[in-house]
Parts: structure tokens; sequence; C-alpha cells
């Protein structure tokens, strides 16, 4: 029943072309909803009752596909529902102003598009056949691109676009040539295949393989490079879902071969906490030097998968060590990190969506002062601002809790070196969350507090409720997940439990006493909090109330360029990180003969310094000398035709020596 | 409990020991020891005036920033009396829930759309983010000497018996006192005498606030002071005395501390304000040899 209805979804999709323009949402709408109920409920069961199997009735040449919710796949599919959900209604609004300037067929290749991205991650956690989740991955892949050149008419979405879907099929690429590998060894295509790989074969190779190939759609750096250009270019409620939960499939399929490996464990666990701990802190450093909202949020997804990074690290080298303690909650805090990071993420990018509906731009330089006008929008950016950076009462505290105890937890039995790693581990944890609070105080105070940093004297108005609705539900979860941590830990150890035939009994009680303890000092905290500003108000209703103008040290004709910039709110961090970004100033000094100045522009811009020496170096060299081979391309006849004589007698002339 | 009533206890006369000494050296007789609490009982009863630019994010920064603090001393123990709360990585939270309010207090500086605020807001931002590696350091040196993690734990075992927690507690105290003078804002990092807008850290940050809002933050300040200087206290005093010499030396160790802030403050300048990242750098560094100390002692190479 529920699989006739999941395909009867699917097909029905086809139907966005052909209706009028203004059902063709409300289509989106009830498939998205079908979709999110039959997965949900098959998710649902798999976490109950464990493994279910269902027949998909299609076949492809490596046999009949079968969809395999295991409760890690299960765990994955319930966030996509969540986020994709929250992203279709969103939508409903967003795609408000778009609706009347884009053609019929646009929008419907969107909503389409949109519709198969979320089906097309239902099907990359649930494909354990390699053609199939190739297959399945390619599809997420090739919907994301259209629905990232929903803006095509520009030059630059356009580009953007294009570099995202070379990137992401390279990253193909070395999946597939991963899976091959593991298939001409032990004749078994797919998650099998690779599994048996492991028992018999030395594991880093193969592992890293993977790891770049899922790394690139997660954005680990050095792989980050297509990430923070093409958040920015998609609509919010692509971004939102993008960075949410698409970015996460590539953490699905770490944690899948992460969960397989047998041997030379130290040596990855290592790599992937390296990786992690300079994703996260290079990730977070890059969104300090941005001014352009959605490019922040970009940068803090590759913190963020730097944070999941660290506990998939420290976890593998918790098996590596034999300490299941260490194994168990250094895994359990990424994979809690994946549900956190999706909440908090779509959150902040369907409110950075809000402001560009409402504002028409997500410059920082350009914003300000929006607290007043839009006061739920900054409540709802307020509570994802502070739950990205880690902070109680909310959800992103409690995954890096997880992480900061197993390592705890270990380091009075650790050895020599895994002392040093563990210390690494805390300490890139610790600045991340520092450069975090840094970063979102910068974020929500330019964009949200003072006063507006423009002349334009635009009405600015909240958005329309059902741009606000998903918020509610986000904001939700993320407090549910703070105040009943116990209830979410159990969870992800659950899945880790079937994951790794680990018993985690104990470990699992252990956590569920101290996170109910972190619990109860976030329930303290609220209450504290209302007391105090009941107090507040009761004093406040017996004393005089007055306003006044800021407090200017005497100076009292000052206006909005007065206030603090995003560019010098990050000054006194980028004279300490100099040497690793890569930042100019443009600024035109006045001359000495110049009595009457003319007006003169200063500006600021920050560019990726990983993504000019692994991706561009290369870009640049072959832009320089592939017009060279321009020389071959002269346009007579007979030298074309010599080309394919040539051809053939050099493969000839290999063929005759047996050289290939 | 014991230690939350120690922590109030001494936050009454904390300030005031400040001012006192810093009036002695400079040859005046000073104000009375209460009178900082004096000056803030009259700031709650007082009227406030806000901004215009301001939103209820500056009315509600205040309460959260008191709120965290207030909850974060029911972290910290007193040596082997437990605090109100002691679970596994508790300083962990005690140490984020310290940043939810400081962020609170960044956000509100920043509403008031002042440039001087600005300021102040970035540097408490930059300089706490520095600042934030040494206490975990710390924290992770004496888990890993101990062998426990959490405060409680941590601070009942590092016993005083033998000459190995000599040495830890030296090194430890000293980055402990390091931290109390970044995470309050006091000299070398910032002078909040300097009345310069331009040169502050914190005290620029609540140049609007007035009123209850002021005299909450300013409570808040003081039992932050208590906070970090009761850890520092927890490495030196001796367990194998009585409790009553404990509470006794306890008392006596936060006056010498407050007299040593005071003594720092009537005779050395404020850093360069392009020096304070290197000298907050340096305080991990520090913390970072304590690990290395923790780890030849527990003969680890």
């Amino acid at each position: 029943m529920t699989l006739l209805l999941f395909k009867i979804a699917l097909l029905a999709s086809f139907v966005t072309f052909a209706l009028p323009k203004k059902w063709k949402y409300w289509l989106g709408l009830v498939l998205h909803i079908s979709l999110v109920a039959t997965t949900s409920s098959w998710a649902l069961h798999a976490l109950r009752e464990g493994t279910q199997t269902i027949a998909l009735g299609v076949t492809t040449w490596s046999g009949p596909v079968q969809l395999v919710i295991d409760p890690l796949s299960a765990y994955f599919m319930l966030i996509i529902n969540l986020i994709c959900f929250c992203g279709i209604v969103y939508a409903g609004g967003y795609l408000k102003p778009y609706m009347a300037k884009k053609g019929s067929v646009f929008i419907a290749l969107h909503l389409f598009s949109f519709l198969w991205l979320h089906a097309a991650m239902l099907l990359v956690t649930s494909m354990r056949d390699g053609i199939a989740f190739l297959i399945a991955w390619e599809l997420m892949s090739l919907f994301s691109f259209i629905l990232v050149i929903f803006e095509a008419q520009k030059e630059s979405t356009l580009k953007t676009g294009i570099n995202y879907l070379l990137q992401m099929h390279l990253g193909f690429a070395l999946i597939m040539i991963g899976f091959l590998i593991a298939n001409n060894q032990t004749g078994e295509l797919g998650f099998a295949g690779v599994a048996t790989y492991f028992t018999q074969y030395q594991n880093a190779p193969l592992f890293f393989l993977f790891f770049a190939g899922f790394g690139i759609k997660a954005g680990f750096i050095p792989f980050h490079s297509w990430l923070p250009r093409a958040h920015p270019a998609a609509p919010s409620h692509v971004s939102g879902v993008m960075s949410g939960v698409m970015i996460k499939m590539g953490i699905y399929g770490i944690f899948r071969i992460a969960s397989m490996l047998q041997n030379d464990l130290m040596l990855i666990g290592i790599i992937v906490l390296a990786v992690g701990v300079v994703s996260g802190l290079l990730g977070v450093i890059m969104a300090i030097m941005q001014h352009d909202l959605k490019k922040l949020l970009a940068y803090h997804s590759i913190e963020n998968i730097g944070i999941i990074g660290i506990g998939i690290g420290v976890g593998i080298l918790g098996k590596a060590v034999g300490d299941e303690y260490l194994m168990i909650l250094g895994l359990a805090g990424a994979l809690l990190h994946n549900l956190n990071h999706a909440l908090f993420k779509s959150l902040l990018f369907f409110t950075a969506g809000n402001i560009h509906h409402a504002v028409h731009t997500v410059n920082m330089d350009n914003l300000g002062g929006l607290v007043n006008k839009m006061r739920y929008t900054s409540i709802a950016f307020l509570i994802g601002a502070l739950a990205i950076s880690g902070i109680p009462p909310f959800n992103g505290f409690i995954s890096e809790y997880l992480i900061y105890s197993g390592v705890l937890h270990h380091l009075p039995v650790a050895s020599f070196w895994m002392s040093l790693v563990g210390i690494a581990a805390v300490l890139g944890l610790v600045l991340i969350g520092g450069l975090c609070i840094y970063c979102f105080t910068k974020a929500f105070g330019m964009s949200f507090l003072g006063t507006r940093r423009s002349t334009h004297a635009d009405e600015i108005d909240e958005v329309p409720p059902v741009m606000l609705l998903p918020a509610v539900l986000i904001i939700g979860v993320i407090l549910s997940i703070g105040l009943r941590s116990s209830f979410f830990g159990a969870i992800v150890v659950n899945i880790l439990q079937d994951l790794t035939n680990i018993s985690t009994v104990g470990i699992a009680a252990e956590i569920a006493s101290s996170l109910s303890m972190v619990s109860t000092v976030n329930i303290i905290l609220i209450i504290l909090v209302g007391f105090v500003i009941g107090v507040r108000a009761w004093q406040q209703s017996k004393v005089k109330v007055e306003y006044g103008p800021t407090w200017g040290c005497g100076y009292t004709a000052g206006d909005f360029r007065h206030q603090y910039t995003p560019t010098s709110y990050a000054d006194s961090l980028r004279q300490l990180v100099d040497p690793i970004i890569d930042y100019t100033r443009h600024y035109e000094s006045f001359t000495e003969k110049e009595i009457f100045p003319p007006p003169k522009i200063f500006y600021t811009e920050s560019k990726d310094l990983v993504e000019e020496k692994t991706v561009l170096s290369w870009v640049h060299l072959l832009v320089k000398y592939l017009p060279k081979a321009g020389v071959a391309q002269s346009g007579l006849i007979n030298h074309y035709l010599i080309y394919p004589l040539v051809f053939l007698v050099i493969i000839g002339l290999l063929t005759f020596l047996k050289i290939m | 409990m014991l230690s939350l009533v120690l922590i109030l206890l001494a936050s009454i006369y904390f300030p005031g020991v400040i001012v006192k000494v810093k009036a002695i050296f400079s040859g005046r007789k000073g104000p009375s020891i209460l009178q900082p609490w004096y000056d803030i009982f009259r700031l709650l009863k007082k009227g406030s005036v806000y901004s215009t630019s301001s939103s209820f994010i500056f009315q509600i920064g205040g309460p959260i920033y008191f709120s965290t603090v207030l909850l974060a001393a029911l972290f910290v123990p007193f040596e082997e009396a437990t605090a109100v709360f002691s679970f596994t990585g508790d300083f962990v939270l005690f140490a984020y829930l310290l940043g939810l309010g400081r962020f609170l207090l960044i956000i509100s500086a920043l509403d008031v759309s002042s440039g001087f605020e600005g300021m102040g807001a970035n540097r408490e931002a930059f300089y706490s983010m520095l600042i934030e590696p040494a206490f975990f350091l710390l924290l992770g040196a004496l888990a890993m000497f101990t062998g426990y993690n959490s405060f409680h734990e941590i601070f009942a075992n590092l016993h005083y018996d033998s000459y190995f927690s000599a040495i830890i507690a030296i090194i430890a105290g000293y980055v402990l006192a390091n931290i109390t003078l970044v995470e309050t804002s006091r000299l070398p990092v910032d002078d909040p005498l300097t009345h310069l807008e331009l040169t502050m850290v914190h005290e620029v940050m609540v140049l609007d606030h007035s009123g209850f809002d002021l005299g909450i933050i300013k409570i808040a300040n003081n039992i932050k002071f208590v906070l970090f200087s009761t850890l520092s206290a927890n490495c030196f005093i001796p367990q194998s005395l009585d409790l009553s010499v404990r509470i006794g030396i306890f008392l006596l160790m936060q006056a010498f501390f407050a007299g040593g802030i005071g003594w720092l403050e009537s005779f050395r300048s404020r850093n360069k304000m392009a020096m304070n990242a290197q000298y907050i750098l340096s305080v991990s560094a520090i913390a970072m040899i304590l690990i290395f100390v923790v780890i030849i002692i527990k003969n680890r190479i």
C-alpha cells in the first residue's frame, strides 16, 4: 500500500508540467507530503523493529532493486523528510514573487526537481546495490544542479552551476572507482562488496578513495570549493535543503563505509580527525571574513561538517585503541550533529531567505536594524545562531558535548599519541566554538541590530506567515533536543549498536544519565532567565523609563556610518590569521594635491586560499596551455583527414607490438 | 551547596578589596569594602534610559547574562564538597553557559548602533575566543592527571600530598589566575578605569546600560570573579585540614587574590591593544606545557 503510494507520488510528479501555474505548487506540496508519509512510516518501523527490506519492483542489469532500510538509513530518511517538508512549505512563500516573473515550464521544472531531489536522497540512503546507489546518487546531483541554476539568467549563477556539476561528477567518479575496485576483487558490486574487500585487503587506500568521493559532496576542506559558491546562488529553500541534508548524504556514505573498516584504523582515524579539525577551523575563519550572509552560512556548513568529521575521526580512533566508550560517543556525537546541523542550518538559510524577500539583499554591509521590523525572523535567526554556536539550552551543544565527553573520558587512560590526538580534537572543538560565537555575533549584530547601513529608505515588512511556519517547526525540534537530550541520545546510540554490533547497554546508561543532567540544567536555565526577566519587568513598572539617543561620546551628529561594520568587526581576527587567508583591501589614498577630494571607494574582499591552491591553480594552467592546442585547428579539411589516419596508424602499431 | 554559599560570600567583599587596595597604594583612604555593593543596590532601584535604536535584545541581554553566571556558580565545587550540579564533563557545560551570557552581552552592545560599543563587543568576542583553549587545556590536563572528568571529582582527587600535585597546582593556579583576568577584563588586558571608550573592553560594552540592567551585570561580574578564583583556590588548599580551617583559608585566599588584583592594577600599565592577542595566547601555551608536564609525570612517554 505504502509502496504503491510512493510510486504514484514519483510518477505523478510529471503531471506538474501539465498543470496551470497556480496549481503546480499545491501538487508539489501534496506529493512531498505523500513521500514524507510513506518513507517516514518505513523509517519509523525500521527504527523500532530493525532492518526493513522492500522490493521496488524495478530491475537494473545487476538485479532487482531493493530498498534496504536499516536504522542508520531510517535516521537519515527522517532528517531528509523533515527538512524537505519544511523546504517545500517555505518555498510556497519564497517562490511567490517569482511566479509572475518566471515562465510556466520553468516553475514546473523547479518544483519537479525539488521533489526528485527529495526522492533521490531517500533512495541514496536505502540503496545497497552499487548500480542502484550510483544512479540515485547521480539523480541527486543532477536535480540539485537544476535547482541551483534557478536564476539562470545571471551568468554568475550559471557558471556556479556548471562548477557544481563538474565537481559532483568528480566525486561520482571516485565513488564509482571505489565500488569497481571492490567489485574487481570480490565479485560483488555495492556496499556488501566493499565490506568483503575490507575484511581481506588493506583498508586505507579504498577508504580514502571513498572519503574523497563522499567528501566532495559533504564539503570537507580541500574538497569544499563548490559549496560557498552554490549555496548563495541557489534560492533559499534550495540552499536550506542542500546545506541541511544534501551534503549529509556525503556523511552518510562515509558513515556507511567507516562502519565496515577492519584494519588501518589508527591511520584513518587520525587523518579523518585532522581533516575535520582543518575543515572546522578554516571554515569558520573564512565565514567570519564574508560580507554576504548566505556565503557566510555556506562556510559554516563546512565548519559543521568539520565537527562531524571530528566526531567520526574520534569514533574510528576509539575502535582502533579498543575503547568502546570513545568510539560510541564520537560516532554518536557525529550522528546527532547531522540532525542538529540539518535543523539549525536550514533554519538560518530560511531566515536569510526572509531577509532577501523583505530587503532584496543579503549583503551585511547594507543590512542592519531589521530587528524591530522583522521581529519573528530575527528571533528565529537568533535561535539558529545560538544553536549553531553550540550554546545551551539549544541542540548544537548536545552533540558537541557527546564528542567532548568521549575524548575526556579517554584522556586519563590515553597513550602518548592518543593524548596528543585527544587534546587536538578538544582544542579544535573549543576554537571552533569560540570562533562561531565571534562569527554569529557578527552575523546577527550586523544584519539585525543597530541602524540600517544604507541610505535607501525602502519599507521593510515582516514576511508572510507561511515563511515563518517552517521556522516554528524547526525551533520546536531544536528545543526538544536541548531539553530532552537523553531521548535523542538513546536513539543515536541504538542506531550505532545496530551498525557496529557492539553491546552499548552500559554506555547508553551512562550517556543517558549525563545527558539528562544537561537537559535539567537547560530547563533550569530557561526558568531562571524567565524569572529574572520577570523581576526586571516588575522593577521597570515601578521606575521611570526613558528613551534617548545612544551615547556618542559627546558627538551628537552621528549617523549609521558610525557603526561597526562587518569588515571592522572581522578585522581583529583578520590580523591574526592573515597568513592563511587571501585578503585584499582596495583603498585609494588621498594625494597631496587633492584640496577638494572626490568621493573614494573602499572595499575589502577575501578569496579562498585553499580553493586557489587546489582547484584554481590547475584550472589556470589548463586555461593557459589548452589554447596552444588550437594550432591543430587549422580549418583545412586535408589536415583534419590526416588526424584520424595518424590515430589509426598509432592504434595499429600498438596492437601489432602488443603494447596495450 | 557549601561552594555556592562560599562563592556568594566571597563575592560580597571581593570587589571592595580590590578598590580598597588600589586606594591605599595611591595614598588615599578609600571607600568602605561594601561600597561596590551599595552602588549596585542604588542602581537596582534606579530608573532606566534606553537608546532609541535599541530593541528587545538589549532588554533581555542583561538578565540572560546574569542568569548564566548565577547558574555557572552552581557548577563550581569547593574541593570534595559537591557542587549543585556534578556530572561527566560538567565543565564543558560551565564554559558554554558563560558563552551564552557573553553572546547576549555582545549582541546587546551591538544593538545600540554605537561605534564604541561595537569596538568593545568585537574585542570581547575576540579575547574570549582566544582564552577559551587555555581553560579547556587546563581542565584536560587536570583530567589526565587525576583520572576523572568532572569538576568535583578532579578537585577532590587533586591531592596536595605528593610533590607532583604541587607542580600541577602551581602551574594550574597561574593559568587560572590569568584566565580570571582575561574573562573579567582586568589589567593587563583591559583597564576598567581608563574611561576612554576607545581602549576599554568590557566596560565600553555596557556604556548604554543603566539602572537595573547595569546593576545585575555588575553583580554577575562580581560572581564571575569569584567563580574563577574559587577554581584556583581549589588547586591549593590542602585537603588534610579540618573543614572549618579550610573555609577560613578559602575566604582569606579570596581576599588575597582580590588584593593581588588591586596591587597589579596599581603598579602595572595596560598592554598595548595589539599585544593582547599574544598575551592571551601565551596563557594557552602555558596550559599546553601543563599537558606535557602531566604526560611526563604520568609516564606516558
